[in-house]
């Protein structure tokens, strides 16, 4: 695997959990403490840091080192790498459906001949 | 790993669209990619799980020649088809569904992960299927302007 395939299979697997999901969710709209992220959700602010240690090591967030709270943000970068990952393989079913498409049409005239 | 889900509605029924994916008369006409062709010598279909699916895609601008080597997983007309590209590092696997909507519509489901089916449990394979369009969904929405919902 490449560098950039390794980057995009952690970010895939930071993203498998749907709890990890409403996280990043939540600090798109802007950042935030663990705390705060941990209301929501019902967890343990113990639990939340578990997910967000993940989701640091995935690229995904990054977290303050001045302020005492360490607030939360979110790193659009790779989440931009995930989806042109999936853009890229949607684009090429897309176009290879659009064709078939156009085979079954002429499967059709062909039958009515 | 990397996980993909498209799904398409098509004006046939599932049988006719299992053909058109696993018959090489059929492939060459639209397997591609785009600016890409697919000869019909450069198919191979061994239609069985363990058993062949090749094909050679041939440049439209120079001619060079590509050849993709995958071998059937899965084989279950009309409904199921996987197949696996086991070459590659990472070991894409393609999953084929195609829900009959009764109407004379077919809708199909095209599902890729870069690691082998095998490493993912049944549990994380549904649960991937179902979360992936929300999630593309959520990307959308993020590299747009409008925050999400």
């Amino acid at each position: 695997m490449t560098v950039v395939e390794e980057d995009l299979s952690r970010t895939f697997a930071a993203l498998a959990d749907p709890t990890r999901r409403a996280i990043v969710a939540r600090l798109a709209a802007g950042e935030a403490t663990a705390g705060q992220l941990a209301e929501p959700f019902a967890l343990t602010q113990q639990a939340v840091s578990k997910h967000l240690k993940v989701l640091e090591q995935a690229g995904l967030i990054t977290r303050s080192q001045v302020a005492q709270r360490r607030p939360c943000r979110l790193r659009p970068d790779h989440l931009d790498a995930a989806a042109a990952w999936i853009e890229r393989h949607r684009q090429e079913w897309a176009e290879r459906y659009d064709r078939l498409d156009e085979h079954l049409a002429a499967l059709r005239e062909e039958a009515r001949k | 790993m990397s996980e993909m889900t498209y799904r398409r509605v098509h004006q046939a029924p599932p049988e006719l669209l299992f053909d058109c994916m696993t018959q090489p008369e059929h492939l060459t006409r639209f397997w591609g990619p785009t600016g890409t062709s697919a000869p019909l010598d450069g198919i191979t279909v061994d239609l069985r799980p363990g058993g062949a699916f090749e094909t050679v895609m041939v440049s439209d601008a120079d001619g060079s020649r590509y050849t993709m080597r995958a071998v059937y997983v899965e084989v279950r007309r009309p409904s199921r088809l996987v197949w696996t590209e086991p070459d590659k590092t990472t070991g894409m696997t393609t999953t084929i569904t195609f829900n009959d909507l009764g109407d004379g519509r077919t809708e199909v489901v095209t599902h890729q992960t870069d690691m082998p089916a095998a490493y993912l449990s049944p549990q994380a394979q549904a649960g991937f299927a179902t979360s992936l369009d929300r999630f593309t969904s959520y990307i959308a929405s993020l590299s747009g302007d409008h925050p999400p919902a």
